[in-house]
């Protein structure tokens, strides 16, 4: 048996293309911008332009990313965002603390989290409906909790804007928030046997299961664990637009699982992962400012994030088909196909 | 060596040019040359095996013919005197049908046929069911074989699926002639039925169609094929007629040393030893009433055809049963009162799952995450998995049983078949079990590995384990079990040990007076 690949053999892996793609091409794109429009592009400004504006969508895609680690769809994950900043702000316009209005928001996030748990895995309904239909339950107590109006009041000023809106040096803290969650995912899923579990689970859950993992737990968890960081990614987005806006989670559905797809072909390839997602979100994030800047027309930005997402999952579609490993539509079927009852 | 009649071949025809003749064939792949200079000459209307261990070259042959990969230069292909481009063109009667069958399980016979042969539609598109179904009758009418065709194929047994792929290949050439390629079409199937798909392929044959026939599984070449071309790593041994050969001599062309199709593995019976196992009365999708006693150290066999209950008993022992089962289970060594065989999984007996790439291994994961998928518990301190304890139980497993990779970080899709049933077996022992419980543990593996995995199993059990191992595989009980129990109809009908462990008395008692055809419809 031969040892550990040399240090050397290492770093040109965590180098090559084939790794980190994404930050080849987020660098061709910072030279282009700067070329295009030297003036407002290349500056500190923009930097910080890009990471504020990109915080709630690292953070939302973010929360779907250990889910998708189990092969489990939480389409439910927008929705979350916007009833829990509704119910936040709700529940603070009422006069409730801070601190509880907080906590409240945060139980409809774990809340959401052990509805849908309980219909994919308990109910054992495929993930992509389940919780599609239960997006559309939560969109309907959204309605019933705002009449589709956003909720404006004086006491989602002061303490409850600071959580959204402070800002170290130009930074504000959703930046932070979205870089101590990436740490706790990438520690979760690189460095535990849980995390571990969760990519056996998602790539075979038959192997797994006979392997003594416990698949179904792990799939409940981690439906949990999106409705929980969906329900806080909520409260920090109604106190950095400073309402309880009843579309606001909506905007992220998109962006989110984009991300967290592209996130996937970086870093490690073929599996969820934290850090892949946040390359992803700065790779589409700095296209979109840069475009901004530029005065692209409206539609340039959408068709920018279309192109990236289909062109990277067409070239690690390709890499993976010459190098004989799983292909991706099949890693990602929707609905496993249920074996045949031949045994014997 | 088989539970079988021996086919009677028709008298054998070789005039007119090869169906297929190629030569000077080579295939360089990145770090490996899969093939060197390889040439295969197939005569009209011939079964003609190919045969050759894991990564042998046999798969990238078969891919090049089929057009998956382009050759090296240099090589040349004639199909019926009319040469053709390797890997650019397949001649139109140059027909296929790989490993997997490519079915679409979903759907049922009809629809599979029409999916490859067109469907018979008229006006605006609309397909007439009633003339697609007369052709799909028609179809399957040469192969004698009973089939739902309005059933998704998911409910049909393994071999009504491999007649629906071949006659799915075979469609729309009438031409007489023509060559069948049929890639490890026995990998799925039960033994008993084996039989069913000789009678198919000796029906294509009798059209003028000649076979190349590709098998892991040395007897079957005995029973149907007319010559033998053997690969060794990337090269052709040579091509033989089969008659001039016996399955200690193919055996020894394909690995290249002597190996003996009738190794028995060195192991002791223990009858005296202490029952550590003990199953009552239990009862599942096919078991009718199973009570067993397994005694410590002991390998015991489970001998059977497919729907006797020889796939669902170790599933059952080790709590993972895919259908609801009743009954009692215990193991006296550790608790004395009987529990309910649904409880099973608790007790932590590891299973090494007869479906290797569905159920053993997780293909995206590397060869050590593999390993030690069932005792990440024991890698962790303070809720971190230890990189360093995680290459010290990999390093330690993949030296005590031979496992070869290019590196534990490898993928384990990299491996042979083998070597992927080595890294399975290692992760159930690394569990440090007292029992272990396996299911077909050669499926897919060659002659060479085989007996290593014989071995492997009977110095376990020297070493103080207890296997259960079960095998549609005669051959594999043979070589390794101190006792084997033959299941028939869900039951225990009959048991032997010592000298009274023979093929003879064992296929009596799996097949009973009423076996003659050996089938089983399913359901």
């Amino acid at each position: 048996m031969r040892g550990r690949p040399s240090m050397a053999a290492r770093v040109r892996h965590g180098l090559s293309f084939n790794t980190i793609g994404a930050v080849y091409v987020l660098i061709a794109i910072i030279v282009v911008f700067s070329i295009w429009v030297p003036s407002t592009f290349p500056t500190i400004a923009t930097v910080k332009q890009v990471l504020n504006s990109n915080a709630i969508t690292a953070l939302a895609a973010l929360a779907i990313t250990i889910p998708l680690a189990t092969r489990t769809f939480d389409l439910s994950f927008a929705y979350t965002i916007t009833l829990s900043g509704v119910v936040t702000a709700h529940f603070l316009t009422d006069g409730t603390p801070l601190a509880l209005a907080v906590l409240l928001g945060l139980a409809v996030g774990v809340v959401i989290g052990v509805v849908n748990a309980t219909v994919v895995v308990a109910m054992r309904i495929d993930s992509f409906i389940a919780t599609l239909a239960t997006g559309s339950l939560i969109q309907a107590l959204i309605t019933m909790a705002t009449n589709d109006t956003p909720i404006v009041n004086v006491h989602l000023q002061g303490g409850f804007a600071k959580i959204g809106q402070t800002n170290i040096g130009g930074i504000t803290l959703p930046v932070f928030y979205a870089l101590i969650v990436a740490l706790a995912l990438w520690f979760v899923l690189e460095h535990t046997a849980t995390g571990r579990r969760f990519y056996a689970t998602g790539f075979n859950p038959d192997a797994a299961r006979l392997a003594g993992v416990r698949v179904d737990r792990l799939r409940f968890i981690s439906l949990i664990v999106s409705g929980s960081l969906s329900g806080a990614t909520g409260i920090v987005l109604a106190s950095t637009i400073g309402s309880g806006d009843p579309t606001a989670g909506t905007a992220y559905l998109l962006p989110g699982f984009a991300a967290a797809f592209l996130g996937a072909t970086q870093l490690k390839h073929g599996r969820f992962n934290a850090f892949g997602t946040i390359i992803a979100v700065l790779l589409l994030g700095t296209g979109v400012v840069g475009l901004g800047l530029a005065n692209a027309p409206q539609w340039a930005a959408n068709m920018f994030v279309g192109v990236v997402l289909i062109a990277s999952l067409a070239v690690t579609g390709i890499q993976r088909r010459s190098t004989g490993a799983t292909p991706w539509r099949k890693q990602l079927s929707f609905a496993r196909l249920r074996r045949s009852a031949t045994a014997g | 060596m088989q539970a079988s009649s021996v086919i009677s071949h028709l008298p054998r025809l070789g005039l007119g040019a090869p169906a297929l003749r190629l030569t000077g064939l080579s295939k360089t792949f990145p770090g490996t040359r899969a093939l060197v200079n390889a040439s295969l000459e197939i005569r009209q209307g011939e079964i003609h095996a190919l045969v050759g261990q894991n990564g042998s070259g046999k798969s990238t042959l078969i891919k090049t013919l089929a057009g998956y990969h382009t050759p090296d230069p240099g090589a040349v292909a004639e199909f019926d005197g009319e040469p053709f481009a390797l890997g650019h063109s397949v001649p139109e009667g140059l027909r296929f049908v790989h490993q997997d069958l490519g079915l679409v399980l979903e759907l049922n016979a009809m629809e599979n046929l029409a999916l490859r042969g067109g469907f018979i539609s008229g006006a605006a598109g609309r397909v007439r069911w009633r003339e697609q179904e007369e052709e799909t009758y028609r179809i399957l009418e040469r192969f004698n074989i009973e089939l739902d065709i309005h059933r998704p194929l998911a409910e049909a047994t393994p071999v009504q699926r491999t007649v629906v792929a071949i006659a799915g290949a075979l469609q729309g050439w009438h031409g007489g002639g023509g060559l069948l390629v049929l890639d490890e079409p026995t990998a799925v199937l039960p033994h008993d039925e084996v039989e069913r798909l000789f009678a198919m392929v000796e029906e294509v044959r009798r059209d003028g169609t000649s076979v190349l026939y590709v098998s892991h599984r040395l007897d079957e070449i005995f029973e149907i094929a007319d010559r033998v071309t053997i690969l060794r790593a990337g090269r052709v041994v040579t091509t033989l007629p089969v008659a001039e050969v016996d399955q200690r001599s193919l055996a020894k062309l394909m690995v290249g040393e002597d190996v003996d199709p009738d190794y028995r593995a060195e192991v002791a019976a223990r009858p005296t030893a202490p029952v550590v196992l003990e199953l009552r009365d239990v009862r599942g999708h096919r078991l009718r009433g199973v009570d067993l006693e397994v005694h410590q150290g002991e390998i015991l066999g489970i001998a059977g055809l497919a729907g006797a209950g020889v796939l669902e008993l170790p599933y059952l022992i080790a709590g993972q049963p895919r259908f609801p089962a009743t009954g009692s289970i215990r193991l006296p060594q550790r608790f004395s009162e009987w529990r309910d065989v649904g409880d099973a999984k608790s007790l932590g007996i590891p299973l090494v799952p007869a479906d290797r790439a569905r159920d053993g291994i997780v293909a995206e994961f590397a060869v050590s995450e593999n390993l030690t998928l069932s005792v990440l518990d024991r890698l962790a301190s303070r809720g971190r998995l230890r990189k360093s304890r995680e290459r010290d139980v990999v390093d330690h497993w993949t030296r005590r049983l031979g496992i070869v990779t290019a590196g534990p970080d490898s993928l384990i899709s990299t491996l042979s078949g083998g070597n992927q049933q080595k890294v399975v077996v290692a992760r159930c022992l690394a569990r440090d079990p007292d029992l272990l419980v396996l299911s077909e543990p050669t499926a897919g593996v060659d002659v060479g590995t085989r007996v290593a995995i014989y071995e492997l199993i009977a110095g376990l059990s020297r070493d103080g384990l207890t296997v259960v191992v079960s095998s549609s595989d005669l051959g594999d009980l043979l070589a390794m079990c101190t006792r084997v129990v033959a299941l028939r109809d869900g039951r225990i009908a009959g048991e032997f040990a010592g000298d009274g462990l023979t093929e003879h008395e064992l296929v009596n008692a799996i097949e009973g007076e009423h076996s003659a055809d050996g089938v089983d419809n399913g359901k």
